[in-house]
């Protein structure tokens, strides 16, 4: 404790202990000093306590309200897709490879008998040509630079809105 | 017509997709944000801002408060945060905002604007001015601990500080504050005279 003023403001405040408060009393009844200091600072005290705050415009509420509305209209699409719909698209493609998998060892034909030691080659594999016809692998290719072009559009918005942020 | 709820009801409500609650929400604190703002801005207009962009902040990060402080507690860091990054951005030197020059000034300012204001002139006006003048940690400081009424301890919180260090800084900015009342209302007595 430095002086009277950093005693007292202490003191009004709140926080000094019960004997620092009774001391406080103590001197503050009987040193006149203490006491004028207490009644400048009593009076200062109550006039920082009765500033008044300010009143922001009638529409702020409104204001903030419609950003947040706009802000959550903008949202990405990555933010705005449901979990659920994530793991149903997931649910879906491992159904898809799973069957596939199945269909296509349902059709391999094993070497049976007494060879278990057969050659590879005797193994039949589905023939895969005929499914990689040429609209097949044309279909693919653009759906590939449909989805490049889309994934290169995310970023670029990704790297923008955080040149925005800072 | 304020809700009844608590903060934290509101909150849990908004979080679980009802904007109403958060409108709420908005309503109980913005005048004590908006208040905390002009302390830093000086201007209506940039405090509005400040003030705004702090609630939407607040609104996308509300899953991450914890309820280990008071809702407001956890508003006014953010107020603060808010504010520090627009005066930086607004290049604006804090430091220097109390030199002599400044408060000159800003003390004319004070004393023009009494000029054509003589209804103003009661001593809460002056106490309003004073605290503009003051540097902005300072003012904020006493508006959380009088109007916010948060304690050294919350206020700390806020500011990033040991609460020790915010019972010294209150301690100063009071010494300043009443010094600059002092001055504003010796000038105007000369003024009169």
């Amino acid at each position: 404790m430095n002086n009277i003023e950093e005693i007292l403001w202490n003191y009004i405040d709140g926080h000094c202990t019960p004997d620092e408060q009774n001391t406080i009393i103590e001197l503050i009844a009987k040193d006149e000093a203490y006491r004028l200091k207490y009644q400048e600072l009593m009076s200062l005290n109550k006039e920082f306590m009765a500033m008044e705050i300010d009143e922001p415009p009638m529409a702020f509420t409104y204001n903030v309200m419609e950003a947040i509305r706009t802000e959550h209209a903008q949202q990405p699409l990555k933010a705005a897709i449901n979990n659920r719909i994530i793991m149903g698209i997931a649910a879906f493609f491992v159904l898809t490879i799973v069957t596939l998998l199945v269909y296509a060892l349902s059709h391999v034909s094993l070497p049976t008998g007494s060879h278990p030691a057969a050659p590879a080659s005797n193994l039949k594999i589905p023939d895969l040509k005929s499914f990689l016809s040429k609209p097949v692998m044309q279909v693919f290719f653009f759906f590939d630079v449909v989805l490049g072009l889309y994934l290169f559009d995310t970023y670029l918005r990704r790297k923008k809105v955080q040149k925005d942020i800072q | 017509m304020q809700s009844k709820l608590s903060d934290i009801e509101l909150i849990e409500q908004t979080l679980a997709g009802n904007q109403q609650a958060y409108a709420d929400l908005v309503k109980r604190h913005q005048r004590f944000v908006f208040t905390l703002a002009m302390r830093f801005a000086k201007t209506r207009e940039d405090a509005e801002e400040i003030a705004q962009d702090c609630f939407i902040k607040a609104y996308r990060s509300l899953q991450s408060f914890q309820g280990n402080s008071k809702f407001s507690t956890w508003l006014y860091s953010i107020v603060y945060t808010t504010a520090m990054t627009f005066l930086r951005k607004k290049r604006v030197d804090t430091d220097s905002i109390d030199d002599e020059n400044n408060f000159i000034q800003i003390e004319n300012k004070v004393s023009g604007y009494d000029v054509n204001n003589a209804e103003n002139k009661s001593r809460s006006f002056y106490l309003n001015k004073a605290i503009e003048q003051l540097l902005p940690d300072d003012a904020a400081i006493i508006t959380m601990f009088y109007q916010g009424e948060q304690s050294l301890e919350e206020i700390g919180q806020a500011l990033g500080m040991e609460a020790n260090t915010v019972k010294v800084k209150l301690f100063r900015a009071r010494q300043r504050l009443k010094e600059k009342l002092e001055r504003n209302l010796k000038h105007e007595a000369k003024e009169l005279i």
